[in-house]
Parts: structure tokens; sequence; C-alpha cells
């Protein structure tokens, strides 16, 4: 169980009203997780979605020679391991916590099931993640296209 | 009007009950496109939601009058045009057909009206939406791991990779 003043520091769920927050705190828990532990491997079965209240956690990815890279470090406020909010086969990265970290821990399952009970605040949600992938991708696409655009074979 | 069995041959339908799926199939309908015609052009509002049954389908932007870049080529299953899901969204690239393309069709401000209607309908769609994202942002972060690994001196020269993280 998780109190509504909590969730409301998180990005993601910071719109909702109290009432829906309070459904969401009720299958959540707020956990601390020491430095160094691996709250989630890339290639596994995603499980639980991950809401950062304080301390800093790193999304590290392994290439196919085994290299690994941190590709982000997640500040407090911001919600990671979305594939379980998406019934994904697999995970993308590897969540390392870069410093002992409290995080808000929501089984993908049982935050599916209270979408399906009020699927207005699943629409809400999830046109959320939507809006923010889409303006990734568009933002990616627009940095990549400048650099092929200033490539000197090009230009 | 389009039968459901065609509707369940769309990758992004995949977990859309049957029941959701007669309401999306009056409102769907089935197309026929020439080569060569442009169903979507970058930087102009798009109104319609394709869901390609058969052919191929090139999703490019203009890099200069001389170079197109190919982003992606849709085969059958795939769908695009989900800008004309979401309120007030304009094209970030175009849509062209390779080849003779077969193609399910939703209009976009239909959808959305049916959206504030149909809750259950906008969440399994937007579900669907959203786990295209994921797979078309996990390939690029995969594509940009394997550069990477090949040329780890670019990795100062890489500032947007956590754009690609699925952090939110």
């Amino acid at each position: 169980m998780v109190e509504k003043d909590i969730l409301k520091k998180i990005v993601f769920l910071k719109d909702l009203p109290d009432t829906v927050l309070e459904k969401v705190g009720s299958i959540a828990q707020l956990e601390t997780f020491d430095e160094e532990t691996i709250l989630f491997r890339q290639d596994q079965e995603p499980v639980l979605l991950y809401m950062l209240v304080s301390g800093k956690v790193f999304l590290n990815c392994r290439s196919t020679s085994g290299k690994s890279l941190t590709l982000d470090d997640v500040l407090p406020g911001r919600t990671f391991g979305v594939s379980a909010l998406m019934g994904e086969s697999s995970t993308t990265f590897t969540a390392i916590c870069a410093r002992k970290s409290s995080i808000i821990t929501i089984s993908g399952e049982q935050l599916g099931q209270l979408f399906k009970e009020d699927f207005k605040t699943g629409h809400t949600l999830m046109l959320k993640v939507v809006d923010i992938f889409r303006s990734r991708m568009h933002m990616h696409t627009q940095q990549f296209l400048h650099s092929l655009a200033t490539h000197p074979e090009i230009r | 009007m389009v039968k459901i069995e065609d509707l369940k041959r769309i990758n992004l339908l995949r977990d859309v009950p049957d029941h959701l799926l007669e309401i999306f199939a009056g409102e769907a309908q089935l197309s026929i496109f020439g080569a060569g015609t442009r169903l979507i052009t970058v930087d102009k509002p798009v109104d319609t939601f394709y869901m390609l049954i058969m052919g191929q389908v090139a999703i490019k932007k203009e890099l200069t009058p001389e170079i197109d870049v190919i982003f992606d080529y849709i085969q059958s299953g795939s769908s695009f045009g989900t800008s004309a899901l979401i309120h007030e969204s304009k094209a970030s690239y175009s849509a062209v057909c390779q080849e003779p393309c077969e193609a399910i069709t939703v209009s976009g401000k239909r959808m959305i009206q049916l959206f504030e209607q149909n809750h259950e309908l906008a969440y399994y769609m937007m579900l669907g939406v959203s786990r295209q994202y994921k797979r078309k942002m996990d390939m690029r972060a995969q594509m940009i791991m394997k550069t990477l690994d090949k040329n780890p001196g670019l990795k100062d020269d890489i500032n947007d990779i956590e754009n690609l993280t699925l952090v939110i």
C-alpha cells in the first residue's frame, strides 16, 4: 500500500484523480533497495513497473559481443520497466541501483487488471505512454536526419 | 465494413476482444492502392489509419531533393498512420506504396470520436500502438548498440540514446 501523496510525485501518475490514485496505491509497494541491487535483467520476462521516489537507477544494455553500456540515469519521479505494463515477453535493459533507492513497485499484471476494471484510466495512461514514445521517436529521427544531412559526403 | 477475420491478421489488434473488433469492423474499409500512391505526406495532418493486408509500403523522409531516407518497409499485418488516432497530429514521414497494396483503413477522426465513447476500445488500441512504438524504439537502440560495439569511439557523439530507453 502506497499513500497517494507519494504517488503524486511520479510524473506518469500526477494528473490522475485521487480516487484512481487510491486504487493504484492499493496494489503498489514502497521498497528500499541498496546500491548495486539489480532490479531486473535484460531479456528477462518483465513483471514489475518501477517508479523512482528517491535515489538513482542506471539502465544498461548489453551488446551482442557482451559489452555493457549505460544508456540512461533514471532520476526521482520517473517510471521504468514499462514492458511489464504492455504484457511484453522480455525487457530491453538491465536496471541497477546506482545508490540506495526508494522505489514504488507495481505488478504489471495487477495494473493491467485495474485498467480493465477502469478503461478510462487505462486509456488515459496508455495514451500518455504513446504520446511520450511518439515524440521521442520523432526527436530521435530528426537528430538522425540532421546528422546525415550535415555529413560531409552528403553535404 | 470489413470481416473480423481480416482484422485478426493485423498485429496491432492481436489482443483486441471480438466484441470490439465488431465495432472496429463497422468503421473500416478495405481499399486497394496502386504502386506509387502516396498515402501519407510528411508534415501534413494524418487523417487515416492504415493496416496492410497485402503489398509493401515505404516509410520515408526527404533528406535532400536528391536523397530520400527510407526508415522502414511496412509488410502485411503491420500498420501505420497511428498519428491519425491522436489529436492534432501531423505526419513525421511520408508513406508510399511500393507495389499494389490492399489495406484496411479507418478514419482517424471517427476513431477519436469512438474512443471518447468507448474507453475499452481506446485502451486496447493505445496498448497496441504503444507496443508498436516500443518495438521500433528497441530496434533503434539495438542498432545503436551494434554500431557502438564496432566503433566505441562514437559513444561521446551520441547524446540522445536515453530517448530510446522507455523511461516515462
